[in-house]
C-alpha cells in the first residue's frame, strides 16, 4: 500500500470514525430516555401483532435469511437478519413451536442455529433449542427457494419473515407464504428484489427500512443510536449530492 | 464458565473485525487483514459442509418420523449420494458429471425460472388487488411502459417515442431512485458493521 492509496482511503477512514462517534454520542445521550417517536413503518407494526398471535395459535414464524453469507457487500443485511432473528427467538420463546430459519448460504445457517440456541439460552429455555430450527434448504437460488417453500408448507407457518440477500427467486418463497395465508414481511439490499417484494409482499421493507429493524423492535439504545446516525448522514449526502447538482448547473464544477 | 466463554467470543470478534477494518487503512496491519480473510474463506467451506450435514439430517428425520411428503426427502437424500459418488469418481468437469448437470439441475432450475415469469406476472396484477393507491398505479404504469419500450410491438414494430421514454424512465428516476435507496442500503450496513465491532450486535454465542 503505497502513500497516494493511503491518501486516498483517508475521506473512508475520517467517515467511518465520523459515524463511529455519532452512535456514541448519540448512546450516551438517549440511554436515559424512556419516550422515542420514530417515524411509522407499518411493517413492524404488523410484526409484532402476528408474532404474539403465532405464540396464541401456537404455529410457526419462518424466518429466511437469503444467500448472502457473512463477507462481503452482502453482509450487511444478513447480519442484520440475524439479530432480527434473535428478537424474533426471544419473543417467541414461550411458544411451543419455536421459529424455523432457513437460509441459502452456509455461515448463515449456522450463524442462524448459533443465533436460537444464544436466545434460549438467555430466555431459560435452552431445552426448547432445536438445531434444525435453523437449516440450510439449498445452495443455488433456486434450490434454496424451493427449499424454504417446502419448510413453510410443512411447518404450520403463520408469519413469513425474508430479511436478507435474495434475488428473484424471493417471489416463489413469498407465494409459498402467500399460499400459506400468513403475513408477510420481505426486506432486502437488492435493488430488484426490492421491487419484487414491493409488488407481492403484504408488508415490504425498502431501503434502509430493513437495517432499522433493531431500533423498532426494542434490541436496545445502540440501535436507536445508529438509526439516528444513519438519518443524519443520510440528510447530509442528499445534501452534498443536491450541492453539487447545483454547482454543476452553475458551472463552478 | 459460560459467560467467560461469552466474554472470550465478543473479544475475539470484535479484535478481528477491528484488525481487518484497520488493515484497510494502515499498511502494517494488510497482511494479518489478508491471513484473516483466508481463514474466514477456509471457515466458510467448512460451514457449507455443515449445512450439506444438517440439509440432510433434516430430511433424515422426515422420513424417520414418517411425515407427508417424506418421499421427497428419501428422493434427496439418494439423489445428494449419488450425486457425490458421480462426481466423485468422475471428477466436476467429467462428462458422466456434466450429462447429471445439464440434464437434472439444468432443466429443474430453468423450470422453476419459468414458474418466477408466471408468477411475478400475477403478483404485478394482484398487487392491485390489495389496495389500489397512486403508488400501485405508478407501479404498474412504469413497468407497462418499460415493457413496451423494450418489446416491439406486433404489427407496430418498434415505436420510438416509446423507446425514448423507457430510456428516460431508466435513466433518470429509476437511477436517482436505485441510488437514493443504495445510499440508505450502504449506511445501514456501516452501521450494523459498526454495531458488531462494538459487541452490541452479536450473531455468535456472545
Amino acid at each position: 500500500m503505497n502513500l497516494n492509496e493511503l491518501v486516498v482511503r483517508l475521506p473512508d477512514a475520517l467517515f467511518i470514525l465520523v459515524f463511529l462517534g455519532m452512535i456514541i454520542v448519540f448512546f450516551f445521550l438517549g440511554r436515559k430516555r424512556t419516550i422515542r417517536k420514530f417515524r411509522e413503518i407499518p411493517a413492524f407494526a404488523h410484526l409484532k401483532r402476528s408474532v404474539g398471535l403465532s405464540v396464541e395459535a401456537g404455529t410457526r414464524v419462518h424466518f429466511s435469511l437469503g444467500r448472502g453469507g457473512i463477507s462481503g457487500l452482502t453482509a450487511g443485511i444478513g447480519l442484520v437478519g440475524l439479530t432480527l432473528l434473535d428478537r424474533i427467538a426471544r419473543a417467541t420463546s414461550s411458544s411451543d413451536r419455536p421459529p424455523v430459519a432457513t437460509s441459502g448460504e452456509g455461515t448463515l445457517a449456522i450463524l442462524s442455529q448459533d443465533v436460537l440456541q444464544s436466545a434460549y439460552r438467555n430466555c431459560n429455555v435452552e431445552g426448547q433449542y432445536e438445531p434444525d430450527a435453523g437449516r440450510l434448504t439449498g445452495v443455488t437460488p433456486f434450490s434454496y427457494a424451493a427449499g424454504a417453500m417446502a419448510a413453510i408448507k410443512d411447518e404450520q407457518v403463520s408469519t413469513n419473515i425474508l430479511l436478507g440477500n435474495f434475488g428473484s427467486e424471493a417471489a416463489l418463497i413469498v407465494d409459498a407464504g402467500e399460499q400459506s395465508g400468513g403475513l408477510i414481511i420481505g426486506g432486502t439490499d437488492n435493488i430488484a428484489t426490492q421491487a419484487v417484494l414491493y409488488a407481492m409482499a403484504q408488508e415490504p421493507l425498502i431501503g434502509e427500512e430493513a437495517y432499522a429493524s433493531g431500533a423498532y423492535l426494542g434490541a436496545g439504545p445502540a440501535h436507536i443510536a445508529s438509526l439516528r446516525a444513519q438519518d443524519i448522514l443520510r440528510w447530509v449526502i442528499a445534501a452534498i449530492i443536491l450541492l453539487g447538482a447545483l454547482a454543476k448547473l452553475v458551472g463552478l464544477l | 464458565m459460560k459467560s467467560t466463554f461469552s466474554i472470550l467470543n465478543v473479544v475475539i470478534a470484535c479484535s478481528a473485525g477491528l484488525v481487518v477494518l484497520l488493515g484497510y487503512f494502515i499498511p502494517a496491519l494488510a497482511n494479518i487483514r489478508e491471513i484473516l480473510l483466508q481463514w474466514a474463506v477456509i471457515l466458510a467451506g467448512f460451514a457449507l459442509l455443515a449445512g450439506v450435514i444438517n440439509l440432510l439430517s433434516v430430511h433424515f428425520k422426515k422420513i424417520g418420523k414418517g411425515k407427508i411428503g417424506g418421499i421427497y426427502s428419501l428422493i434427496l437424500i439418494l439423489s445428494f449420494i449419488a450425486a457425490v459418488i458421480l462426481f466423485g469418481v468422475n471428477g466436476p468437469d467429467g462428462s458422466w458429471s456434466m450429462l447429471l448437470f445439464n440434464s437434472v439441475s439444468v432443466p429443474v432450475e430453468s423450470t422453476l425460472m419459468a414458474l418466477l415469469t408466471v408468477v411475478l406476472a400475477y403478483a404485478a396484477i394482484r398487487s392491485l388487488r390489495k389496495g389500489v393507491s397512486w403508488y400501485s398505479i405508478l407501479f404498474l404504469v412504469t413497468a407497462i411502459l418499460v415493457l413496451l419500450g423494450l418489446a416491439p410491438i406486433y404489427g407496430l414494430g418498434e415505436i420510438p417515442a416509446l423507446k425514448e421514454l423507457r430510456e428516460w424512465i431508466n435513466g433518470v428516476p429509476i437511477v436517482a431512485g436505485a441510488r437514493g435507496i443504495l445510499i440508505g442500503v450502504a449506511l445501514g450496513s456501516i452501521a450494523a458493521g459498526l454495531r458488531i465491532l462494538m459487541g452490541v450486535d452479536r450473531p455468535y454465542s456472545g
